[in-house]
């Protein structure tokens, strides 16, 4: 059917979508691991494990994992608007 | 400016004048107008302004005639216009519009004769193009209260919104993959991260081009 056709378009976008906001997020984290160590200086470790404990961290959280809603966008949208636009 | 520069610039307002063109085509719009008749008649679709009509099938190039709904109506100032009334294709425009039988009888219902106007408000996409008898694509019909009777355009600006977050975020990414994979290629490896920004930032300025100027704004942003 149609709207397989235009989910499996849609898939390769959101795809792409999916894997910059994935990299851009955990290039912000990784970026404010090192500004936070460059500011506290915290004895005992060094930069590189601070920063990769971090990452680790950040992986296992939930925020990478949220970012797979994305892929619900296209149904809601198409639902929405074909309410509004025939009943 | 050099020639660069100035090409440069005339190409990405081009590609806007482009993209603005597209919006409009696209997104609905508001007319307050006076329905006169609705009718369907037997048009020839084909060539060149086969885009302006819904498709059935892609790639097809012939002439082909189909019976197509139409809605005459007329402005409060006396100009006419026609919209035509056709189920969009699930592909494009994304309006999923199926229901245009309806539609065709809402606005029959609407019509009304000079002596005793009734103005509604209908809902459209598309262009009015002469030549090329392309019609705008009527989505919605309602009964107004009256000749200045409007609706606030709110789908459009939560979709310019969207789309305007959307560019936001890309531009984002982008300096963000500057500053932290191809930067760093001018700095020294040995320096720390500030000097790094640094030295960065002067190579930036050696190197100069379009990004440099926002990418030096954005890194007194992140400094912060």
């Amino acid at each position: 059917m149609r709207l397989i056709r235009i989910y499996l378009v849609a898939f390769v976008v959101l795809t792409i979508f999916y894997g910059l906001l994935r990299v851009y997020s955990r290039s912000l984290r990784r970026e404010k691991l090192e500004k936070h160590w460059d500011r506290e200086k915290p004895d005992g470790t060094d930069r590189e494990t601070y920063v990769q404990e971090g990452l680790k961290a950040y992986d296992r959280s939930i925020r990478p994992k949220l970012f797979a809603l994305i892929y619900v966008v296209p149904f809601i949208v198409i639902g929405v608007t074909i309410y509004m636009v025939n009943y | 400016m050099t020639t660069w520069t100035k090409i440069k610039w005339g190409l990405r307002v081009v590609i806007a004048i482009f993209v603005a063109m597209f919006l409009h085509y696209v997104l609905p719009q508001h007319d307050t107008v006076q329905i006169t008749n609705t009718y369907n008649r037997l048009t020839s679709v084909g060539g060149m302004n086969s885009i302006f009509y819904a498709s059935e099938d892609a790639g097809s190039n012939t002439t082909e005639q189909r019976d197509i709904r139409f809605i005459e109506a007329k402005y409060a100032n006396g100009n006419v216009i026609i919209y035509r009334n056709e189920d969009t294709g699930w592909i494009w425009p994304p309006y999923f519009k199926y229901d245009s039988s309806n539609l065709q009888a809402e606005a029959g219902n609407l019509k009304s004769s000079d002596t005793s106007p009734k103005w509604a408000i209908v809902t459209h996409y598309g262009w009015r193009v002469l030549w090329l008898t392309a019609y705008p694509n009527a989505v919605s019909v309602r009964a107004a209260t009256g000749p200045d009777d409007s609706i606030f355009p709110w789908v459009n600006i939560m979709i310019l919104t969207v789309l305007g977050a959307v560019w936001l975020l890309l531009w984002r990414m982008w300096a963000q993959f500057r500053e932290r994979t191809i930067d760093p290629l001018f700095a020294s490896a040995e320096e720390t991260f500030d000097k790094a920004g640094d030295t960065a930032g002067a190579a930036r300025e050696k190197v100069g081009g379009v990004f440099s100027g926002f990418g030096r704004w954005l890194a007194t942003w992140r400094r912060k």
